[in-house]
């Protein structure tokens, strides 16, 4: 909001230069965005927040400045003389709803001709932004500019019964249903009873605390003139220009709050402006409707040690009550002099800033223009730790580690996306509907994600059009889905995706497929304690045959490294397993864009329970291990999951470990079958093993892996 | 000394000589075969001449033989032995690795630059006896706004400019739910709590981003005032930024707050001369704080007469761009890994 330096000097006597008069009021809470010269005065653009509208004029901010300053403020002249006709002879005012207009003004002046401003009121007007339009009119926003109060000037000749010479009827009502009002800017505007009204005896004839109407505005025509100044409530300003789509100078100050006691003051200062450069007289008399808040004046008491103490400060009497005092607040002392605690009345243009008023209210009175600067520093003084880290807190912490110890980079996306890519790809949801923004900023923001891969491919494929060889993105979130009652689902699930070729030849380069996918799983398992069984099956968006669910088989209760693929067998095995909740996907992106496929996966981290890996670290036996290998030709469709689960029921109690360790299809490998090598390591804990006996027991295993699954044995 | 005798040490000081003039593998291959050989061997034939011997002295003889046999033998095994050593080390000196080739560097990946600030802060204010606590990010009105002392139709809501959700709900436009949530959860004071997370405002440009991140700080406890906020991020920015690192507390005004102070930090680039990122102002602002308003406290079942606090918050997003030098919030969003993986973890 933009002020001028030199009419602010109207009213109190102001430094030099206007950076420190910038620098002052930034000082106290007025933060002025920029200093301008503008020929022989500077404009100020203050940033005035939303508890502020007595500073959103310039003698409101003159007062600030004669407080900051030591100086003293001089207050417009608004003083005339009146003629012998009486006001309520020209208008009578009825208020038909105090709740909305505690108080509705009027001054009547005869007699004025309009035509344009002087050049100095021009100048004022247009270099703060304000366009001129004719004398009395720019009063009306002149005075604005310089009280605060929002006025508005009505041809009295052209409202309703004023023809025979008798008095106006102006009445404040909340306008009817489907009443409709063509405002100063030529809209027509269709209002209901949630928009209150300024009307003559027939009709609506202006917008209570917006906008005037087209009809009855000031014209060259108009001879007498209606002048209001009233007051509205902030609410009902709040919700009319909302529900209008309205914002002008006026509803700006008085959804924010203005000045209930301001009303004739400001007229009068008007009044006075229009019969000298206008020229007229002002009626006698004022016609002033009024039914104010009973809790108006608020008053609190302050005191000083109190005040002193919460600043981290020690300001004296004198300074707490020139300040306040300066500010306009009325301080009536409690104990004896120099005073240490006082009752305090708020000035009646901060009401609505003090609305429910507590002494922190008036103790940043007293702050802020002591300055910030002069508190002194100190730490609270509290013992000890405010409280144990939370469980998702350090596993959140934990997955991000491992993923970046796995060689993902960590990415961040927006938590909305389109309603196709939200529906592309599985939600961990299941079928519940996406939650819709009413405000999107375009339709690419259209609704929350189901899943964190929604936008995270995005940003993979953002990688290989930029001719990334290799892409490894992860993230940790939010996602978030309907509840179907009206609330909200939201859960942390981690998802990554990995695609491309890793390395160069130098550094033995790789294509990465499915299992550098399904690796980080299972690292992330074994991290995390959990036990995950993972199936193929149909998944929406991802590749046939490249696609599995990921279910909980049960918290780690016994193995210290989570195995991906005892949890398989058994899930196999287990019907019940299935009914288990889905709580995450992965497979390949099924996509024909031309680049290298992406493989991608997502695990719901709030479905995995409290689990944790245990800490306890089993010895390694101090006997020497023996290490076998054992080849088996099979059929492609055998799982491995199937050949585990057979290796970990048959096997002798000295198997200590086994593992896949190669797979091969081609030459001398019949078509159709595979040969998959497995490593075991046998070992005891008593006793060193002989050979002959590990060779019988590897022996018995491999006839039986041989019998189970060996390729043309079966049938 | 007998002819026989003198005869073998000739052989010896003959055989020394032919050992001085081997230089490599095929003259100790010629010596071995010429002395040792199995069939025309020296030695093999200096045994066959033992039955030429007179019987008296063919006791010596024989040992004479078998005395030169071994040390033939001997020294021929030692200089085969420096000959392989000399062979490997002529190797080695031909396959001197390029050890200016790069190294196979393990395959590591990076924090995202806000997971890293965030990580900063938020060890800067566990130490400090913190606890970090988070909630969800589509909030209600209450915890968003009401209790926060915004009241409904309040022309501070609308500079939230906030995503509303067709069913009602909204997206949290600050952490601030997080701190109400959590004195509503607690019995009493004390409570230092940080609540880092994302948060999203309707708005959009070059440093506005729909989705931030946002860490707010609430310490409330008995006699808690408005120098132990200053304090307290004083120590903050100093540990953030550089221990010679100012602040300066501007009054403003949040709802929630009151007072309520912006707060600036001399400059990181230029440590508070003035350059063109900070406008050469030597600031910048980067945090909003207060005391946490009566009202707030009251609402949350806190007494205020007894019980103060002071609540502060900042721009994750902000501060990681001025660490990392990065010019448009949006590049934090790209993912672009040629920028994400320069972060050092």
């Amino acid at each position: 909001m933009l002020f001028s330096r030199n009419w602010i000097g109207d009213y109190v006597a102001l430094p030099e230069s206007a950076q420190e008069v910038a620098d002052r009021l930034t000082a106290a809470g007025l933060a002025v965005d920029s200093v301008e010269s503008v020929d022989d005065d500077a404009l100020l653009d203050i940033d005035i927040t939303t508890n502020r509208p007595d500073c959103m004029n310039h003698f409101g901010l003159a007062r600030e400045l004669a407080v900051l300053t030591g100086g003293v403020v001089q207050e417009p002249d608004a003083s005339y003389t009146i003629a012998e006709e009486h006001a309520s002879a020209a208008a009578e005012l009825v208020i038909e709803d105090a709740e909305l207009c505690p108080r509705y003004t009027a001054l009547i002046i005869r007699g004025v001709e309009v035509g344009p401003s002087p050049d100095w009121m021009v100048k004022r007007l247009e270099a703060i932004g304000s366009r001129s339009i004719n004398n009395v009119v720019d009063i009306t926003n002149y005075v604005m500019w310089e009280t605060g109060q929002p006025l508005h000037a009505f041809d009295l000749h052209r409202l309703a019964g004023t023809e025979n010479g008798a008095p106006a009827q102006v009445r404040v009502r909340r306008a009817h249903d489907g009443e409709t009002l063509k405002t100063l800017d030529g809209e027509v505007r269709k209002l209901d009873p949630s928009i209150l009204v300024i009307a003559d005896a027939e009709q609506a004839i202006g917008l209570g605390g917006i906008m005037g109407g087209y009809d009855s505005e000031v014209t060259e025509s108009t001879v007498d003139v209606l002048l209001e100044a009233a007051h509205f409530d902030p609410k009902c300003i709040q919700k009319g220009s909302k529900k209008l789509g309205m914002h002008t100078d006026a509803s700006h100050r008085f959804e924010r709050g203005a000045d209930p006691k301001a009303c004739l003051r400001a007229s009068r200062r008007a009044a006075k402006l229009i019969v000298e450069l206008a020229g007229g007289e002002i009626l006698a008399g004022e016609l002033d409707d009024k039914q104010l808040r009973d809790d108006w004046p608020h008053v609190l008491e302050l005191d000083l040690e109190k005040l002193n103490r919460f600043g981290g400060v020690e300001l004296g009497s004198d300074e707490v009550t020139a300040t306040l005092k300066g500010l306009g607040f009325g301080l009536e002392p409690l104990d004896a002099e120099p005073a240490t605690r006082w009752r305090v009345t708020v000035p009646s243009w901060r009401y609505y800033d003090f609305e429910n008023p507590r002494v922190a209210d008036l103790y940043e009175e007293v702050l802020r223009i002591h300055g910030f600067d002069g508190i002194v520093s100190t730490l609270p003084q509290i013992g000890g730790d405010d409280a144990p880290a939370r469980y998702e807190h350090v596993r959140a912490r934990r997955v991000r580690d491992h993923l970046v110890a796995c060689g993902y980079a960590e990415a961040i996306d927006f938590a909305f996306t389109d309603r196709s890519s939200d529906q592309a790809l599985p939600s961990l949801f299941g079928d519940r509907a996406p939650l819709a923004l009413r405000n999107p900023l375009s339709d690419r923001y259209a609704v929350m994600r189901r899943s964190l891969l929604s936008n995270l491919v995005a940003s993979a494929r953002y990688n290989q059009r930029r001719g990334a060889q290799v892409v490894r993105l992860f993230e940790v979130g939010h996602v978030f889905a309907d509840d179907g009652e009206g609330d909200r689902l939201e859960m942390e699930t981690v998802a990554w995706v990995v695609g491309g070729q890793l390395g160069t030849p130098w550094e033995r380069q790789h294509d990465i497929d499915f299992y550098d996918l399904k690796g980080v799983l299972d690292s992330l398992s074994a991290l995390l304690g959990v036990e995950l069984s993972v199936r193929a099956s149909q998944v929406k968006g991802l590749g046939n045959g490249a696609a599995a669910e990921i279910r909980l088989h049960s918290l780690a209760a016994s193995t210290a490294a989570a195995d991906t693929a005892a949890a398989d067998s058994a899930a196999d095995s287990a019907a019940t397993e299935s009914e288990a909740e889905v709580i995450g996907y992965l497979g390949e992106l099924d996509s024909d864009d031309g680049s290298y496929p992406l493989f991608v996966a997502e695990l719901a981290l709030d479905r995995l329970g409290h689990a944790d890996a245990r800490l306890a670290i089993q010895a390694p036996s101090k006997y020497p291990a023996i290490a076998a290998d054992l080849t088996l030709t099979h059929a492609v469709d055998v799982p491995w999951s199937k050949i585990a689960g057979t290796i970990r029921e048959h096997a002798a109690s000295e198997l200590r470990e086994f593992d896949l360790k190669d797979r091969y299809r081609g030459k001398g490998v019949p078509a159709g079958a595979v040969n998959t090598t497995v490593s075991f390591v046998y070992n005891s804990d008593e006793r060193s093993l002989a050979q002959e006996e590990v060779n019988d027991a590897h022996e018995r295993l491999a006839r039986r892996l041989e019998e189970a699954f060996g390729y043309g044995s079966e049938e | 000394m007998t002819t026989s005798s003198s005869e073998l040490q000739k052989l010896a000081e003959k055989f020394e000589h032919a050992v001085s003039q081997v230089r490599d593998r095929s003259g100790w291959d010629a010596l071995r075969l010429e002395w040792t050989g199995r069939k025309q061997g020296l030695l093999r034939s200096l045994m066959g001449r033992m039955k030429e011997i007179p019987a008296a002295e063919r006791r010596d003889y024989g040992q004479g033989v078998n005395r030169l046999k071994q040390a033939v033998e001997k020294r021929l095994a030692a200089l085969g032995e420096e000959l392989a050593e000399a062979e490997r080390r002529a190797q080695q000196s031909q396959r001197q690795l390029d050890v200016t080739l790069p190294g196979r560097r393990p395959e590591i990946g990076s924090l995202h630059p806000i997971t890293r600030v965030n990580r900063e802060i938020e060890a800067i204010f566990t130490e400090m006896g913190y606890s970090v606590a988070d909630g969800p990010e589509i909030e209600d009105d209450f915890h968003n706004f009401e209790a926060l002392n915004f009241p409904p139709g309040h022309p501070a809501r609308e500079m939230q400019d906030t995503l509303f959700l067709e069913n009602g709900l909204l997206l949290r436009t600050h952490t601030s739910p997080v701190q109400i949530r959590t004195m509503l959860a607690r019995e009493k004071p004390p409570i230092r709590v940080i609540c880092p997370g994302r948060v999203y405002r309707n708005d959009t440009d070059l440093r506005h981003s729909p989705m931030f991140h946002q860490v707010e700080g609430l310490a409330v406890a008995e006699g808690i005032t408005l120098g132990d906020l200053k304090g307290t991020l004083e120590e903050f920015v100093k540990r953030l930024f550089s221990a010679d690192t100012g602040i300066r507390l501007r009054p403003s005004f949040f709802p929630f707050t009151e007072p309520s102070a912006e707060v600036d930090v001399t400059c990181p680039f230029c440590n508070g001369r003035g350059c063109p990122v900070c406008s050469n102002t030597g600031w910048m602002e980067i945090l909003g704080s207060g005391m946490v308003d009566p009202r707030v406290l009251e609402g949350c079942g806190i007494d205020p007469e007894r019980y103060s606090g002071f609540a502060f918050g900042l721009g994750i997003d902000r501060v990681a761009m001025i660490k990392y030098g990065i010019g448009n919030i949006r590049m934090l969003f790209d993912n672009d890994e040629r920028m994400l993986r320069q972060v050092r973890i």
